[in-house]
């Protein structure tokens, strides 16, 4: 199958300091990916390359059959929205919506119904005559997705296009964003270092570190399954520890040992690491014989509104994990720093590393 | 195995394309205009009169010679005590402006940038007329002189003086007011706050402050021409050899030792610039005094000081031009603007004065920004961008008389293809805009940084050309910023002597020369009358900017957060 967007061995380097190594990747037709990582890791360059905005220092880029690799920006077709909203401020949200319109001698009459037409699909139709100053922070937003989509290119690059709002507008305009580019069918790249818009908003995540793709699959692979543990780390909140093979589907932690599944394709010996999510530690219906229970000693309570971060310690480890308990369990076993109580990890729900 | 990679390049849209070229042009008419000048006035100073290589003899000669030599100390010790004088009275100034509940303060403010308006020349004529031979004032000299030292020393504060208030008072408003709450919550005293907050906050504008007033003692031409008598200074000294003697290459070599220092403190403050943009990166709450009465009688006292000094020193320039005969007849009549400005003449030359720095406010203005924006929001060529940069830099550290005297060594050859400007209008349009581009550039850069960098990206991925985004946003956006870099070339157009003096025609003479002209010719009446005129007309255009700036506020309001 072709791909939409096909990137090809793409390396940028800035002076001695390579931002991205040979990364390959195909966007398919009509998906929203999107490059999650830490600030630095080469998501946005990866994202201006793809816009002809920085120059790959070597590498191709193929967008709808046709080589784009040395196109200037003017050439491709794309539209895109930024952090800033980068909205004209001296034009009205009319003006700044037909800005592209205009430039294709659209005439007036078709270029007015347009821009009345992509104004009510952002949610926005009353809008036209004010200025960019006059709206807020999450309409701007809107407005810059309209300007983007105006021109209905083939493809729409979102560079961080939340993280300047305020966490409700944030959460609300994820969700709008989504259904808005399901309903236009419009391939979409999102470029964002949080990885819950990341996990709700996105067909496929691409996780990146330090240049390189760790990670390309489903909001729910990238979550349940982590490639690495960098992967584990930065989506969702995680319990990292290291650990020794010591037999078929067992790890030394410390002083405990952990039943879980471990690929044969891993070496025995140390050097291991084993990860669980908060979660994932079981505290209800656990006795002496759950598998991979042990008794847990409370460190702290963190009060997180619909479930409590509790912080404790397992006999035999020098390291503090973290349960993420409802508010159910917590009043039901009345967990308080101090206590000692039964948890257990389900063996499913263990995964091992290899070396790193 | 190491394969050498050829990075890729993108293809050059055409519409870029035409952004590169204008940048080149821009970069190949700074080249002309301000780099080949100054490299003729190296070539000329280490060849002899008839255009021999002689290699350094020109400057053995020059320190061999005492009278010349003796310039340099001169000029150097006068600027020395006009900083540590001006610095101090516009610290205070500025600090009673930013930091006490004076009253007044917008007024004095005001007052104190009026000699932002006047030619250099007018403090010197002004002090003549109190303290000259036939000054009011002349007995409180105790038998002294004020032509020579004295007098220049004093004019030069005069005309400094708004420049490092300018710079100071944005020093000062600059520091985070949380430091002195979290002082006073610490129980500092006013003594050490002021030590350790005040001045270390502030030591770059006073730094730069510093810089900038020596700088311009150092070169400026008028005031010594005027009062300084037979006291010699390196720009007097340019003028003399090349006007006087016409012996260029010893004007070459006084013009590259009057580039020395300006060189230096150019490169100190172009440094300290850097550090201070670093500082400014935090937000920080402004500092709101508090009233203190014994305090802020003191300042109010000081500031009106000045100010009524200042005043009495504008004043006495516009009453001795309209004083029939000093000092024998005090008679208030026009007789100096009728008769010895419009029967002379000589008002022609306020005409050219006026259009010339009509050419300098649109044509240079809009040749400053546009460069400015190309520099800044354009992409490609960038191995070429450094030099347009610099370009836009050095005039900062080139002196009038030094760009003049190049424009002469450079321009005045039968063999240059360019011949043809020299004595033009258009020369000296030229010349005064590349000297006032520096701060120019400076305000353009700093409204262009303001806007969001992703204009022209976004304006790409909707393949709409630069220039449309240019006409349609950049410039409605920067229109404040264009307005003041107009009004700074208009009002310095007006006032300028140094670099025109070598350029004008008999077609081109202006104002601020005919005031030498008419000072030399023993006529001061017509002089000061104007120089009035020239305060007038740059007060006049600088209310017309301010009206403009106001309709242009409200027609934009809609849009300004």
């Amino acid at each position: 199958m072709t791909e939409f967007l096909e990137l090809s061995h793409i390396r940028k380097e800035f002076g001695s300091f390579v931002a991205l190594h040979d990364v390959s990747l195909g966007v398919h037709q009509g998906e929203l990916i999107c490059f999650l990582g830490p600030s630095g890791c080469g998501k946005t360059t990866l994202l201006r390359i793809v816009a002809g905005l920085e120059v790959q220092t070597s590498g191709t880029i193929v967008q709808a059959g046709r080589d784009i690799t040395r196109l200037p920006p003017m050439k491709r077709d794309y539209g895109i929205v930024f952090q800033s909203y980068a909205l004209f401020p001296n034009l009205s949200i009319a003006e700044n919506v037909a800005y592209g319109l205009v430039n294709r001698r659209m005439p007036r009459p078709e270029r007015e119904a347009r821009v009345k037409e992509l104004l009510a699909l952002v949610g926005l139709p009353d809008s036209a005559d004010k200025f960019p100053a006059q709206l807020s922070g999450g309409q701007q937003q809107r407005i810059a997705i309209a300007r983007a989509i105006a021109t209905s290119p083939g493809l729409l690059l979102l560079d961080e296009p939340l993280s300047a709002l305020d966490a409700r507008v944030r959460v609300r305009l994820r969700g709008e964003i989504r259904s808005l580019q399901q309903r236009l069918g419009i391939t979409t790249i999102l470029v964002t270092h949080d990885q819950e818009e990341a996990l709700s908003m996105a067909d496929r995540i691409v996780v990146m570190n330090q240049g390189s793709i760790d990670q390309i699959g489903t909001p729910s692979e990238v979550y349940r399954n982590p490639r690495t543990p960098f992967v584990a780390d930065f989506v969702g909140k995680t319990n990292l520890l290291p650990a020794t093979r010591v037999g078929d589907n067992r790890v030394q932690v410390g002083a405990q040992q952990f039943e879980c599944e471990v690929s044969g394709a891993l070496a025995d010996g140390s050097g291991l690491s084993v990860f669980f999510r908060p979660e994932d530690v079981q505290v209800r219906g656990v006795n002496g014989s759950t598998p991979n229970s042990a008794d847990a000693v409370i460190e702290k309570v963190e009060f997180l509104g619909a479930y409590s971060r509790v912080a404790f310690r397992l006999p035999g480890i020098d390291q503090v994990l973290n349960a993420d308990l409802s508010e159910n369990d917590m009043s039901w076993f009345r967990v308080k720093p101090g206590d000692t109580m039964r948890v257990a990890i389900p063996p499913d729900r263990v995964r091992v590393f290899g070396a790193a | 195995m190491s394969a050498v990679l050829q990075a890729t390049r993108l293809k050059v849209h055409w519409t870029d394309r035409i952004g590169n070229v204008l940048l080149v042009a821009a970069g190949v008419l700074l080249a002309i205009f301000l780099l080949a000048p100054m490299v003729a006035i190296l070539a000329k100073s280490i060849e002899d009169k008839g255009g021999v290589f002689v290699g350094f003899a020109n400057f053995t000669e020059y320190f061999r010679t005492p009278a010349l030599a003796k310039s340099i100390w001169n000029s150097i010790w006068v600027s020395t005590l006009v900083t540590a004088i001006t610095i101090p009275l516009a610290f205070t100034f500025a600090y009673a402006l930013t930091r006490s509940c004076m009253r007044f303060k917008a007024l004095l403010r005001n007052i104190a940038l009026v000699p932002i308006l006047a030619p250099s020349l007018l403090a010197a004529i002004s002090f003549i007329f109190w303290f000259g031979n036939q000054g009011l004032l002349k007995s409180w000299l105790f038998g002294g002189q004020i032509y020579g030292a004295p007098g220049i020393v004093i004019s030069m504060v005069f005309a400094t003086f708004p420049h490092a208030l300018m710079i100071l008072v944005t020093a000062l408003s600059l520091t985070d007011a949380r430091l002195y709450e979290a002082a006073d919550a610490l129980g500092t005293s006013s003594a050490r706050k002021f030590w350790t907050i005040t001045l270390p906050g502030a030591k770059y504008g006073i730094i730069s402050a510093w810089m900038v007033v020596f700088t311009y003692a150092l070169s400026d031409f008028g005031i010594p021409k005027v009062i300084g008598g037979n006291f010699n200074m390196l720009a007097t000294d340019i003028f003399k050899l090349v006007i006087g003697q016409q012996d260029f290459p010893k004007g070459a070599v006084v013009a590259i030792i009057l580039l020395v220092p300006v060189a230096v403190t150019y490169v100190v403050d172009s440094y300290v610039q850097k550090r201070q943009s670093a500082l400014l990166t935090a937000r920080s709450v402004p500092y709101v005094p508090k009233p203190s009465p014994a305090y802020d009688w003191a300042m109010t006292a000081f500031c009106w000081t000045i100010a009524i000094v200042l005043l009495a020193v504008l004043g006495m320039a516009i009453y001795g031009s309209f004083v029939k005969l000093w000092p024998y007849n005090f008679s208030l009549v026009l007789d100096h603007y009728r008769l010895g400005l419009v029967d002379a003449g000589v008002i022609v030359s306020w005409f050219n004065s006026v259009k010339m720095a009509f050419w300098c406010a649109t044509l240079g203005a809009a040749f400053i920004f546009l460069t400015a924006y190309l520099l800044e929001k354009t992409r490609g060529i960038d191995p070429f961008r450094p030099f347009v940069r610099l370009m836009a830099v050095l005039p900062m550290g080139v002196p009038g008389m030094v760009l003049g005297l190049g424009y002469i060594f450079f321009f005045v050859p039968e063999g240059n293809p360019l011949h043809f400007v020299y004595g033009s209008m258009a020369i000296l349009v030229i010349c005064t805009t590349v000297h006032y581009y520096t701060s120019s550039h400076l305000t353009a850069l700093t409204a262009l940084k303001q806007i969001d960098n992703e204009f022209e990206a976004v304006s790409a991925s909707l393949r709409v050309p630069f220039w449309r985004t240019f006409f349609k946003v950049t410039v409605p956006v920067c229109m404040p910023a264009m307005l003041d870099i107009s009004r700074y070339l208009f009002v310095n157009a007006m006032t300028t002597v140094s670099a025109v003096v070598f350029l004008y025609s008999p077609k081109t003479t202006l104002a601020s020369v005919a005031i030498v002209n008419l000072d030399e010719a023993g006529d001061i009446g017509a002089a000061a009358a104007m120089a009035t005129l020239v305060v007038a007309t740059s007060a006049v255009v600088c209310l017309v900017y301010y009206v403009l700036q106001l309709w242009l506020d409200r027609r934009t309001q809609a849009w300004r957060a």
